[in-house]
This record gives C-alpha cells, structure tokens and sequence, in this order.
C-alpha cells in the first residue's frame, strides 16, 4: 500500500480516471443548460469555425452544381409537374383550412389549441462537425439570441435531422438521429406515423441502428396498416416534437422481442454528412395565456 | 518557436477539422473517415517536444472538444488524448525518432485512441455497434487518414517542437 502511494505515476492516473468517471456522471443525460465558460468557448470557435465551413459549402455546393447540370431538363419537367400539381391541391387546401378555422371558433378552441400547430422554420448555416463516429454533433450558426431553445425539432428540406441538445447565445449543438437511443435520457421517443394512415397507424421512434445504419421504430400495433415503403412521419402527439416532420420510408417490418408488437427499420430521408443549411423549428408555446385565458373565461361565466 | 505559437496552430488545425475537412472527405466516407489531427499534433508534441508539454495540450485540446460538440458526455477525449500523449512522451521523449517510428506510433497511438472511446462509449452504453463492427468501419479507413496527414506534415511540425525544445534547453544552460 505505501509502495502504491510512493508511485505518483500510477498515483496520479488514479486520480485523473476518478476525475474522468465523475466528468462523465456529471454530464451524462443531458443537462438542462450549459455553463457561461461552455457558452464562451461555444460562440467564440462557432464564429471562426463558420468563416470556414460556410465558403467551403458554397464552393462544394457551386461544383456539385455543375456536374448535375445535365439532369437539370430532367428536373425542371418534373417540377413543372409538381408546380400544377400544388396548384390543384392549393385551391382545395384554403377551402379546408377556412373550413376548419370556422369550426375551431365554433367549438371554442383555445389561442394554444388553435396555434398549435402553426411553426415557424428559421434557417441555420451548419457551421461544424465533430471528428467523433459515436457522437456526430452538428453546430448551427443560430443561437437563443435568435429563439432557439432546447429540443427544438431540426430538419432539412428533405425530413428530419435531429434535435437541438444545447443552446449558446450565437451557436447551438444538435443531436442527430443516429444519436436516437431508447436508453438515453435526453433524445429518446418520438412518436411517429405513417403518411396517409395517420389516424390508423402509430410508433415510437425508438433506437438508432449504427451496424444498420437505420432507425428502429417500435411499439407498432399488431393491426396496424402500415406496409414497407411507406412514408415515416412525426405524429406529434408527445407534445415536444412538431407534428408532420418526414423520417424516412419503411424497409422491413417483423414482429419484435415479445411477440406483441412490431418492429420497423426505417431508412432516413437525411443524409448527414456535408449539410449546409438546416430549419430549426420553433413550436409556438403560449401555455401560459392559455392558462390567463381560461381563468378568465371561469371567472366570466 | 514560443508555446503560443504552438497552441495558434494547433487551435487552427481543431477548427480546420471540424470545419473545412467535412467537405475534404468524399460524402460516401463522411462517417467512416474521421480526421484527428489535433490527436497527431499532441503525439508530435509527446515524441519531439516533453511528455508534460504533451499531456498539458492533449488535456487543454481534449477538453476544448468534449465542449464544443458536447452531446452525451464531456471527459473522453479530455482523458485519453492527455494520457496517450503522455505515456508517448513516457517511452520516447529522449530518442530521436526516425519517419518510420514516428508513423507507427501514431498508428498504435490512433488505434489506442479509437478503441479506448469505443470502448467509453458502449460502456456507457452511448452506442450499440460492436467492436469489431467499429473497426470495420471507422477505426482502420480513419487510421490511413491520420498516417497519411502525419507524412505531410512531418518535417515542419517536428522542426516546430525540436526548435522549442532547444529553446527551453538553452535557457536553462544560461
């Protein structure tokens, strides 16, 4: 015992190993804020790091262009399509969206009922990666000066990209799907459907497959609709993530551990390497007037 | 060659991987070429310059990381780029390293790296890929990088940390 005291080498790896477990307890599962020191450190690389990253993405972007400039016809015929086609849908969708204002009134709904699910996007410049396969953090060049708050939902153009995991004054952090993981306390659990069955069909977009590189959707009901290929998309019915943000297309779908539900391996939309830019979306979140207004209207009647 | 000095470049190569190299690496390769030139420059440190000089960057740059893409944990890389680049400077300081022992102590020293996170990380159980699969996939492809980064930058760096050395030495003698 006194020889392993007299070793300050071995004395003084000992004390860095508890000082690493005591790191990693102490910041596991996602703390509700980061420290002024980490916000500092945060902003002051976010800002040099996107004097670099953003060029390089237009740069990257400008050549990218050019090679697909052979399959622009291709593209433009069927946008043209998709353009008569909004057209179409875009008469029938103010009907029903007067329609259903009508009937909200109607029903008395409250402002939060109503405003629910009106969300506004905000666009981020991706300003870095990290260099860590297990922990593919991406930084955004929007911070909560600008409204981003924590658990913000952040997509592209083409579906979901993760979740805002923390927030600095000019730079916030997020945490990609293939950080999903059902042990995890701080991005587990979206509630999900599928396109078209969306009063039918329900999951929990649970795991992230990283051997797979697929995103596991579990609690499937045994008569449930939902077929391969279908369209993934949230249902926002936990309340924390918007409703109607696409995930991915179904590729299997089997029976899970216990037999009583399924299991799906979806593949995502997003593919996360080289994105420029990204939506934050923010949720409207007036729960307190909700609160005012209710009492009023007791206090009333 | 002064410490700042030292510590500018290494600051501008952290930022440079994070921000410029995404776009270096082909897109298909994206999640399983990963750059740790920051990880290199701390072994450089260890071989040609002091194992103290190498803990204290590797500690300082390791925790820089954890904090800027904080997502699970923060003390990884904090940990483990202090303790290889000290135990590097522990078995090599005094020798004068040729090219090819330097390459492959940064090799060893990367796969060390790699595997030690891995390792964290599904203790924790932050990620459910097995070891095997994580060699597969990201630790071999990414340790070509890092030999190949480690080449071009061989004879300056060096020249950089020896330079410091005798700096230190010198001032010592007087």
């Amino acid at each position: 015992m006194f020889n392993f005291l007299k070793n300050k080498r071995l004395f003084m790896l000992m004390v860095g190993f508890l000082v690493l477990i005591v790191m990693i307890g102490l910041t596991i599962g996602g703390r509700e804020k980061i420290t002024w020191p980490e916000k500092f450190l945060k902003d002051a690389v976010g800002f040099v790091q996107q004097v670099f990253y953003v060029p390089a993405g237009a740069i990257a972007g400008f050549f990218q262009d050019i090679r697909q400039l052979d399959e622009i016809y291709e593209e433009n015929e069927k946008l043209r399509m998709l353009a008569a086609a909004y057209a179409r849908d875009k008469v029938e969708y103010n009907f029903i969206k007067s329609e259903n204002q009508r009937l909200m009134e109607n029903l008395k709904f409250t402002e939060h009922q109503m405003e629910m699910n009106d969300y506004s996007f905000m666009i981020a410049h991706v300003i870095s990666v990290n260099n860590d396969a297990n922990n593919r953090t991406i930084n955004i060049n929007l911070g909560s000066k600008h409204g981003v708050e924590k658990n913000m939902a952040v997509v592209t153009k083409d579906g979901l990209v993760g979740i805002v995991n923390s927030v600095s004054p000019f730079t916030a952090s997020i945490t990609p799907y293939t950080e999903l993981s059902s042990i995890s306390t701080n991005f587990n659990a979206i509630s999900a459907t599928a396109m078209g069955k969306e009063s039918e069909s329900f999951g929990i977009l649970s795991d992230y497959s990283a051997e797979q590189d697929r995103i596991l959707m579990t609690k499937i009901g045994e008569n449930d609709p939902m077929e391969d290929g279908d369209v993934i998309i949230t249902s926002g019915l936990g309340n924390i993530y918007p409703r109607g943000l696409r995930v991915g297309e179904v590729e299997s779908l089997k029976v899970g551990d216990f037999g009583l539900t399924y299991v799906a391996t979806i593949k995502p939309f997003v593919n996360l390497n080289q994105l420029t830019e990204v939506f934050v979306v923010s949720v409207p979140q007036n729960l307190d007037t909700e609160v005012d207004s209710t009492g009023e209207e007791e206090t009333a009647s | 060659m002064s410490m700042n000095r030292i510590v500018l470049l290494m600051l501008a190569i952290f930022i440079l991987e994070g921000s410029l190299m995404p776009w270096l690496i082909p897109v298909d390769y994206s999640d399983r070429i990963i750059p740790h030139f920051t990880f290199v420059l701390v072994i450089f440190a260890g071989l040609y310059a002091s194992r103290y000089q190498a803990l204290i960057l590797g500690m300082s740059f390791g925790l820089l990381q954890d904090i800027i893409y904080y997502g699970h944990v923060i003390g990884p890389h904090f940990f483990f780029m202090g303790l290889i680049g000290y135990i590097v400077g522990m078995l090599l300081e005094r020798k004068k390293a040729t090219l090819m022992l330097a390459i492959a102590v940064v090799g060893f020293a990367c796969l060390a790296y790699d595997s030690a996170l891995q390792f964290v990380y599904s203790t924790f159980k932050i990620t459910d890929g097995s070891y095997a699969w994580a060699l597969i996939q990201y630790i071999l492809p990414s340790l070509f990088l890092q030999l190949v980064f480690t080449l071009c930058v061989y004879v300056p760096v060096r020249k950089m940390f020896e330079k410091r050395m005798r700096a230190i030495e010198s001032s010592d003698e007087k």
